[in-house]
């Protein structure tokens, strides 16, 4: 590598507030063109077949498999989440055998995906895996599952992430889906290690520090072997390593991964230097009966899941992608109380304190007559025009031509609605509309958020349709 | 923002505006003849006139907090602020300014806006429906038959208006006082970091209490009786106002642990940028002014009984919760907590010489969701039960002021800021009425 001296200090980037998750879009906007991009949302688990297309060997006895989806279809995740994948390592005539895999690709590039294993001599599955999956190896897998993962937007993007050993693969996923992205964003990575040469994704962690200044990656080795020229951090996990690599942790949402052990310290130190429990999450790369049920049953509710879509898909593949699934308690983001996975989007704004924010407006639907509410084919119909106006509360059709006023129209007809100004200024003849449209030309009498709850100005408003008038 | 005065105030047909020359000599003593360190004789609290020379002198002349931007976000949004004899519409207009105007309708005097608080596009008099454009233009008013009326003469009369670090602040002066500029000098820097243009208002108290507005203000400016106030001393050390050498036995623990919880905070407010130094000029400008970070007890963070956060969502850009409270104090009727989690508005709005209106408002971060990332109950519990016991102290001091065996006493030494909102008054009002 060539080293160039500089002496020209670079300015630091210019970026958006906070993080945002690029499907965020997609799933909310009703544009159509937007809403062909759906697949790239995660909104569900499914099961599918994946081809292996790479494999890359890694540190610390750890080997990438990069796949992708026979069907062609991107894979849809959240970073920090899991595949199941079966493995027909008895042969293929027989059961294959289910072992749950985290992501380490990110889901901003969606058309490959991979996994990253790391051997263990004594288990069953891993070494077969490094043995045999090969490019070629076509895999069934289900997924993605997990709800151990990134939020889809954060305004405050401030992140600490803590992995041991093997548990780097989702926070690698998590650290090259934030790379990836524009946006405001403080990520601190400790990565814990049994020994110097064994830290997988080193050499691109060390490329993502040095060319964006959002992250900082710190190592440690554990208490065993620490070579001379080591220039990381030693020793296990405590609260003055947190207070050093991390002093403000206590404003950070964490995401920690590894072994069980690790993770229950993590979780004492971390109350310790005053991280709030709900801003501390978890996944145990190994654990206790309990644990590993736990890990059962989320795989198990999401082969159900994905089940039933294949099902709902097979009945009317066009009405099921029309509507949006009802929401999956497990892989809803944590932040959405609403209990939609159409999250909305940030609003759109330069991080520059001086610009001015611009909250979109938050429009409430027109509202539509209630069932149980009078039929307005029962009421009289008064007057002359191609329209037909019905007033709920007074009870009575009004014919209407679209060039008359609307106020002057019900009012003759007897219609109460008060009114002064006439002229769209004072506001005193303001209705709720319930269906049409109407053209108001009216002078700073109503806002713009009134008209979007549905309400208008009779006054200065003529009808483009029939109406259904709430007066 | 500055509002323009568009409508000269008219002293014609005012009859308060002069006091008999006897009374008004005697009054003029009465601030004279004020002996320092101690509280103020009887009718400053009870007098009918001298309140009105209050509101003519302090709240005609000076800059009043009235709302946070948080309580008017959008365009069309308003509060109203009533205060002594005045009715204020403050309200956010389409270029996201803010106009003030007189509540009071040019046709007969009704009050235009009756709530306190709402949207509107135009505002029309409930009256006659005189209708007035935001900028407070009269644009609209059915005048069958009249041939002269010129609606060019009889727009709302404005006040200023201005905005400084999401804070809201209204003049009635025709020229406001020109160091209020050097104020928000010193205080925008503090409030910058909490972001108030991105709260949302989580509840807003108003309480009225029975004690004149001075008393409410002199109960805010010192910790003395900072006993009475059980909840908030699990957060707020009681040894607040004290110095070294003044620190009673039963608190000596405190103060160490207060001192240690101080040392921390600087070492977080220098690694993080955020200005914390005392800043005092309480009597010594016109637009006076307290400013400070001070840590809090327990973790550090809210006004919570353990002090943690009680809004999981940060303010603004804050890396952190463990910033204690930023508190400040403005000349004459409002204070403020600007914490990690949220912050409190104090405003004090007189009514007459013996009520007045505390408005308390509790802000947390616009998309922190209420149950979710907050309890409301306990967001708002220590400063509910503060306000509370706030306003049985004023009360009660009140009630003396109402004795004939009522006779000023000491400032204590923990009190100077009392003793310096006091000598504010003092000068501010002598000022005027020279």
């Amino acid at each position: 590598m060539i080293e160039l001296l500089t002496e020209t200090a670079i300015q630091e980037p210019q970026r958006i507030r906070g993080l945002e998750m690029p499907w965020n879009r997609v799933m909310g906007s009703p544009e159509t063109p937007a809403r062909a991009a759906r697949a790239l949302g995660p909104w569900h688990p499914q099961e599918f077949m994946a081809e292996c297309v790479e494999t890359v060997p890694e540190a610390g006895a750890m080997m990438t498999f990069v796949f992708r989806r026979c069907d062609g279809a991107p894979l849809a995740f959240r970073a920090g989440q899991y595949v199941n994948v079966a493995f027909p390592v008895n042969g293929e005539d027989q059961e294959p055998v289910d072992r749950s895999y985290s992501l380490s690709s990110s889901p901003t590039q969606p058309w490959t995906f991979s996994i990253t294993v790391k051997c263990d001599p004594t288990g069953l599955v891993s070494p077969w895996v490094h043995e045999n999956v090969r490019p070629g190896t076509i895999l069934e897998m289900l997924g993605p599952v997990g709800a151990f993962h990134l939020p889809d937007a954060d305004r405050r993007a401030r992140y600490l992430l803590l992995a041991a050993g093997a548990g780097i693969t989702p926070v690698m996923s998590m650290v090259r889906t934030i790379h990836s992205l524009p946006g405001h964003a403080d990520v601190v990575v400790l990565y814990h290690g049994s020994d110097a040469g064994g830290f997988a994704f080193h050499r691109e962690l060390a490329y993502i520090a040095s060319v964006d200044s959002r992250f900082k990656v710190h190592y440690s080795l554990g208490d065993r072997s620490v070579p001379e020229r080591w220039e990381g951090l030693r020793g296990r996990l405590t609260a003055a390593m947190l207070e050093e690599v991390a002093p403000d942790a206590n404003g950070r949402q964490v995401y920690a991964c590894g072994p069980e052990g690790y993770l229950n310290t993590a979780t004492e130190l971390l109350q310790k230097v005053g991280v709030d429990d709900t801003s501390i999450y978890m996944e145990f790369f190994s654990g206790d009966r309990q644990t590993l049920l736990e890990y059962q049953a989320e795989v198990a509710l999401a082969t159900d899941i994905a089940e039933e879509i294949a099902e709902e898909i097979a009945d009317s593949a066009e009405d099921y992608f029309e509507g949006q699934p009802a929401a999956f308690g497990l892989y809803e983001p944590g932040y959405d109380a609403d209990g939609t996975l159409e999250a909305s989007g940030l609003p759109l704004e330069i991080s520059d304190p001086e610009a001015p924010g611009s909250d979109p407006a938050v429009d409430s639907p027109g509202m539509e007559p209630e069932a149980g509410s009078p039929d307005a084919s029962s009421f009289d119909t008064v007057g002359t025009g191609s329209l037909t106006m019905s007033f709920m509360r007074t009870g009575i059709n009004v014919r209407i031509d679209p060039t008359e006023h609307i106020l002057e129209v019900a009012q003759r007809a007897g219609v109460r609605i008060g009114a002064n100004c006439k002229e769209g200024m004072c506001g005193s003849c303001k209705v709720v509309k319930l269906s049409g449209e109407v053209e108001m030309n009216h002078q700073g009498g109503i806002r713009a958020r009134e008209i979007s709850a549905g309400k208008f100005l009779p006054c200065c408003s003529t009808a483009q349709t029939d109406l259904v008038i709430d007066a | 923002m500055t509002a323009s005065v568009n409508v000269p105030l008219n002293s014609r047909g005012k009859l308060a505006a002069s006091l008999p020359a006897e009374q008004l000599a005697e009054i003029t003593a009465l601030f004279e003849f004020r002996r320092t360190g101690y509280s103020l004789d009887a009718p400053f609290y009870t007098d009918r006139s001298i309140f009105n020379i209050d509101m003519e002198a302090i709240f005609g002349q000076h800059w009043i907090f009235a709302a946070s931007t948080a309580e008017l976000p959008e365009p069309g949004d308003y509060v109203t602020v009533d205060y002594g004899p005045y009715s204020l519409i403050v309200l956010r207009n389409d270029d996201g300014g803010v106009n003030v105007l007189h509540n009071v309708c040019r046709h007969r005097g009704a009050r235009v806006l009756t709530e306190a608080a709402g949207s509107t596009g135009n505002l029309v008099c409930g009256y006659h429906s005189w209708t007035y454009s935001p900028e407070g233009n009269l644009i609209h008013a059915s005048a069958p038959g009249e041939t002269k009326f010129d609606k060019s003469c009889f727009g709302l009369k404005r006040a200023h208006g201005r905005e400084v670090a999401g804070l809201i602040f209204v003049c009635l002066a025709d020229e406001p006082p020109a160091d209020f500029d050097e104020t928000a000098k010193i205080f925008e820097p503090y409030l910058a970091p909490h972001d108030l243009s991105k709260t949302k208002v989580a509840y807003q108290q108003n309480i009225i209490e029975e004690g004149n507005w001075k008393l409410v203000m002199e109960n805010n400016r010192e910790c003395y009786h900072c006993d009475g106030h059980p909840e908030l001393a699990c957060s707020l050390f009681p040894t607040w106002g004290l110095t070294e050498g003044l620190i009673p036995a039963h608190l000596e623990e405190v103060w160490d642990r207060n001192k240690q919880a101080e040392a921390s905070l600087e070492e977080r407010c220098r690694r993080y940028g955020l200005p914390y130094e005392v800043v005092e000029q309480l009597d010594t400008r016109i637009a006076g002014i307290r400013i400070s970070r001070e840590p809090l007890d327990g973790e550090g963070e809210s006004f919570s009984a353990d002090g943690r956060r009680l809004s999981k969502k940060l303010l603004g850009d804050l890396p952190d919760f463990r910033l204690g409270r930023c508190s400040m104090h403005l000349q004459p009727n409002s204070w403020f907590h600007f914490l990690g989690d949220h912050v409190i508005t104090f405003g004090v709005f007189p009514i007459n010489e013996h009520q007045s209106l505390v408005r308390t408002t509790w802000l947390v971060a616009d998309d922190a969701v209420e149950g979710v990332d907050y309890d409301l109950e306990k967001l708002t519990y220590t400063w509910k039960q503060t306000n509370l016991q706030d306003k049985a102290f004023v009360e009660l001091c009140q009630q003396g002021a109402g004795s004939p065996a009522y006779e000023p006493g000491p400032y204590m030494k923990s009190e100077y800021q009392v003793e310096a909102f006091i000598n504010w008054y003092v000068q501010r009002v002598q000022e005027h009425l020279a």
